[in-house]
């Protein structure tokens, strides 16, 4: 896992450029963007709203190509594969938690966060119950393993939405502004734990406009007018804001 | 799997569009489902009533003839061609394994006319002349008197309104003998030489009575024996089976009531079978009807009334009706004047009293009847047949269709039919010049036979095998050649014992078999299938070379086989209509709660789901839905078509009658019918899923990450 510090970084982007095509008009959204995340990092993208982390965060997920430069994600070069790879990438690699959680309605805690490993195939049943019960505990959710996500609060909602991007175990966990929908007590509690989680291994890199969950990331990438403008540790970035 | 899962829990949720898709496949399948019970229980209870009545599986017909086999089609003789090599066909068909029985047919119609009163009135009269008995020569003379008095007040009338230059010689000599008839003195001098009196009343006045009913008949001309062991409707209801090998005729019970029987008698019948159902005399326009005809043709009753008889009804009568009425016609007009509360009483009344003095049928078992037959080259033929008694198809009863098949032997059937070769007519042609046409006119019967046409009665004998010819000698027939001579109707003494001893005489299975027929009905064994019967049958013409075509029942019964095609071509447009918006609808729907679950759907997709797989949710989810509405509407069908199939639906007509081969209507779903309506419902909704689908796989991941706030 992610623990061991490896020389080889998690994600590697060199010379990152997004357009947008709207008709006639271009936006770019990311300017020269490189970046390297290594294991074990938790780090966070900051900046105010329309800065372009969500656009950084869908090219590092591969949801999105670069127009130009190289992305490369758990050591493949994302502009070189096809979308049945990418797929495969994003199920096997990487872990996602998002805004408005995204759990599938209809399913309930244990089976949303069971999904992943079906679709991985990987695991028989037994296996994948022991999996998904070890994270339900660990996020702290396990008594609600059969209520639906309408019946949970947000908080709990996120708790499934984080054991669900956690359960594959993957490489890193993309995060696009995961306490934006919880109140500020709520949302703290979800950054403890995903510190929590950082500590036991798992690499995080997840986005935010707020300022106070900035200062809880360990690394801070400062993103203005799709530009990084600054790298910086979190004391740095407290220093500089106080 | 978590496919299914969230397809059912997708069911659920989605409970506006669950509702909507599930009732449209609810109603699809049970749509199939009752109507494929419907169609094939028609169809095999149909199958029935056509097979084993009249038709068998298979028909032969003449090949190339102008007019394709129409058994229950439209009546009148059709060209249907001529068979003339039977035995050969028939020994090469019953060597075929899959067939059972082969039976020569021809299906013709003619007129009869249904019993002369004044006719067995006379005859009664000879035999109480004969017996010596003065008194009862005495009741039936005053009757016949009566009713040649009314015969010529009849006739005097109809004098009135018709114009008599136009008037046929015959006529003409005709009224006057029925007005001499009429005459005091003719009865006064009845006693002095009853028999010259007799003869003058049966040749001159019978003949001009009225109250004939001309019957037209319609009547399968057969292998009478071999018929009623083959077709296993088939029962006696009065009377006996044509002897093997006899001439004869069975009349259909149904044909026998509804045009034999007394009109009043059957008008009563019918009034009571109506109430039966529930109908009310003074609210059912057609008991009305009928009511209003029994008073005013109280004649039907009355002439055929003598004094004893007159007595006894109008005593009884008047101690129902409570009346001092004396005049019958008067009190018969009142007595059939019934309601809801007097009708049962009445009805028993009629057959206790009156119907053992009337002649309850026209024709009776027994009786020898005439038949006129129109000869397909158009000359009139007429052949005497004793009526052995009555039958029915069983479980036709009612049926108009099947009910109007009578049975008559093959020997009488040709004689009627009056085919012949074309070496046989100018064999006759030849012979009647010789002869001279004049000289054979010595009465009404040779008037019959060498009549228009020119004498062609000759049955066809160019084939004529040994057996036939050992048939015609003297003490067998009196005349010439045993078969080949017709009977004629009204004809004279001569012709009479000439019709009794035809009608005594047995024939062989080879003259049976050896003349001309038109149609041969062919029953396969049981278990064979109509098509494999069909090809065998087929194979077998090829190979002897034979002038036939085969029919399968469907194609040989007419219109009524096609019938079921018709109804088949109905419910396949309904469903198809209805799968058609059912698909509509169903897309519609589909697309709507598509779009609704993009989020989730970009989410799947994000999280690691291939396009294949949210395409195999949905296709999880069509199935389904097909399995389960499927289900339910297969239910519901399945339940109300064994809820009919088990107290059956009572069939409301003739038609249906014949429909269902009874008077109950039995549908049952056949066992492909439920596999048949779950793939029909499947296949729709799987269409309807495919443009959803396709949307949906075409959800990017990048929907999961569009935030809406
Ligand atoms: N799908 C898109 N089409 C066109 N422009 C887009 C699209 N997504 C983002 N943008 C633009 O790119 C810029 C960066 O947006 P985004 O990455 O969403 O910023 P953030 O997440 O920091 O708010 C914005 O100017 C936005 O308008
Ligand atoms: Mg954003």
């Amino acid at each position: 896992m992610a623990t061991t510090p490896s020389s080889q970084p998690i994600v590697h982007l060199s010379n990152v450029d997004k357009d947008y095509k709207l008709g006639a008009v271009t936006v770019t959204a990311l300017r020269q963007v490189s970046l390297e995340i290594a294991p074990g990092e938790f780090t966070v993208i900051a900046g105010p709203s329309g800065s372009g982390k969500t656009t950084l965060l869908n090219l590092i997920g591969c949801v999105d190509v670069a127009t130009r430069g190289q992305v490369i994600v758990a050591g493949q070069d994302t502009g070189k594969l096809a979308e049945g790879d990418l797929t495969r990438l994003r199920l096997n690699a990487l872990g996602f938690i998002f805004q408005s959680f995204n759990l599938v309605g209809v399913l309930d805690a244990f089976q949303n966060v069971e999904f992943p490993l079906l679709l991985q195939k990987k695991m028989n049943a037994a296996q994948r119950k022991e999996r998904v019960m070890d994270l339900l505990n660990r996020v702290g959710i396990a008594e609600y393993a059969h209520h639906r996500p309408g019946e949970l609060s947000g908080g709990q909602r996120q708790r499934v939405a984080i054991a669900r991007a956690l359960v594959t175990l993957p490489r890193i966990v993309l995060a696009d502004e995961p306490t934006a929908n919880l109140d500020s007590v709520t949302g703290n509690q979800i950054l403890d734990l995903m510190q929590e989680l950082n500590r036991e291994g798992t690499t995080f890199l997840f986005s935010t406009h707020d300022p106070k969950v900035v200062s809880r990331a360990g690394r801070v990438v400062r993103l203005v007018d799709g530009r990084i403008v600054a790298e910086e540790t979190a004391e740095q970035y407290q220093t500089r804001q106080a | 799997m978590i496919l299914i899962h969230i397809a059912l829990r997708n069911l659920l949720t989605h409970k506006v569009k669950s509702a909507i898709v599930g009732g449209l496949l609810v109603f699809a399948a049970f749509l199939i489902i009752v109507g494929l019970s419907l169609i094939s229980s028609i169809d095999s209870s149909m199958s029935k009533s056509i097979v084993n009545s009249v038709a068998a599986h298979i028909q032969l017909q003449q090949k190339g003839a102008k007019d394709e086999l129409s058994i229950f089609g439209q009546m009148g003789s059709n060209e249907i061609g001529y068979i003339h090599n039977f035995p050969e066909i028939r020994k090469a068909l019953e060597a075929l394994p899959e067939v059972a029985a082969v039976v020569p047919q021809g299906i013709d119609s003619s007129i009869v006319f249904g019993g002369n009163v004044l006719d067995v009135k006379l005859e009664a009269l000879r035999n109480a002349v004969k017996a010596g008995d003065k008194i009862q020569t005495d009741v039936v003379r005053r009757h016949v008197r009566r009713m040649v008095a009314l015969l010529d007040d009849e006739l005097k009338n109809l004098k009135g309104f018709t114009d008599q230059e136009k008037m046929s010689d015959d006529m003409k000599s005709g009224l006057v003998d029925v007005t001499q008839a009429n005459q005091p003195a003719f009865w006064d001098s009845f006693d002095q030489d009853p028999y010259s009196h007799l003869e003058f009343l049966e040749n001159k006045i019978a003949k001009m009575a009225i109250g004939e009913d001309m019957l037209m008949l319609r009547y399968v001309g057969t292998d009478t024996e071999r018929f009623r062991q083959v077709f296993d409707r088939f029962e006696m209801v009065d009377g006996t089976p044509i002897p093997p090998g006899q001439r004869g005729f069975l009349f259909n019970k149904f044909t026998y009531e509804e045009q034999v029987k007394h009109k009043t008698a059957r008008r009563l019948d019918k009034i009571r079978d109506r109430l039966a159902e529930g109908a009310k005399v003074a609210t059912d326009e057609e008991i009305k009807q009928w009511i209003k005809l029994n008073r005013t043709q109280y004649k039907e009753i009355t002439f055929q009334l003598d004094d004893v008889a007159t007595d006894a009804v109008k005593a009884a009568l008047q101690a129902e009706l409570a009346s001092q009425e004396t005049d019958l016609a008067k009190l018969v007009d009142a007595f059939m004047d019934v309601n809801d509360a007097n009708f049962a009483k009445r009805y028993a009344l009629f057959y206790k009293v009156i119907a053992p003095k009337i002649r309850l049928y026209g024709i009776r078992v027994g009786d020898t009847m005439t038949i006129n037959g129109f000869s397909q080259s158009g000359y009139a033929t007429t052949v005497n047949v004793k009526m052995f008694g009555t039958f029915r198809f069983h479980g036709l009863d009612r049926s108009t269709m099947a009910g109007a098949f009578n049975i008559l032997d093959l020997m009488t059937y040709r004689d009627l039919l009056g085919y012949m070769t074309a070496d046989k007519k100018a064999e006759i042609a030849k012979l009647q010049a010789e002869s001279g046409v004049k000289e054979l006119k010595r009465d009404s019967a040779e008037d019959e036979l060498f009549g228009k046409g020119g004498g062609e009665v000759v049955e066809d004998t160019s084939d004529a095998t040994p057996a036939q010819a050992a048939a015609a000698t003297p003490t067998d027939a009196p005349a010439a050649a045993t078969p080949t001579v017709v009977a004629a109707g009204n004809g004279g003494t001569g012709a009479k014992a000439f019709a009794k001893s035809l009608e005594s005489h047995v024939y062989s299975q080879a003259e049976i078999d050896g003349g001309v027929i038109r149609n041969i009905a062919i029953m396969l064994k049981p278990g064979v299938d109509v098509k494999d019967g069909m090809i065998a049958v087929n194979r077998l013409i090829d190979e002897n070379k034979f002038e036939l075509k085969a029919l399968d029942w469907r194609a040989a019964s007419g219109l009524v086989g096609n019938f079921i095609g018709v109804i088949y071509a109905v419910l396949a447009f309904s469903i198809f209509i209805i799968f058609l918006v059912s698909l509509v609808i169903i897309n519609n729907s589909l697309v709507m709660s598509t779009l609704e679950r993009t989020r989730e759907i970009g989410t799947m997709r994000a999280i690691g789901a291939q396009r294949t797989e949210i395409l195999w949710m949905f296709v999880v989810e069509a199935f389904v839905m097909a399995i389960v509405f499927g289900a339910i509407g297969c239910a519901f069908g399945y339940g109300l078509v064994a809820y009919f199939g088990h107290f059956g639906l009572l069939a409301g007509n003739d038609f249906m009658v014949f429909l269902s081969g009874g008077p109950r209507f039995y549908p049952a779903l056949p066992p492909w019918g439920l596999p048949v309506a779950m793939l029909a419902v499947m296949i729709v909704t799987l269409i309807s899923t495919l443009y959803p689908a396709w949307l949906a796989m075409r959800i990017t991941p990048l929907a999961a990450m569009q935030d809406s706030e």
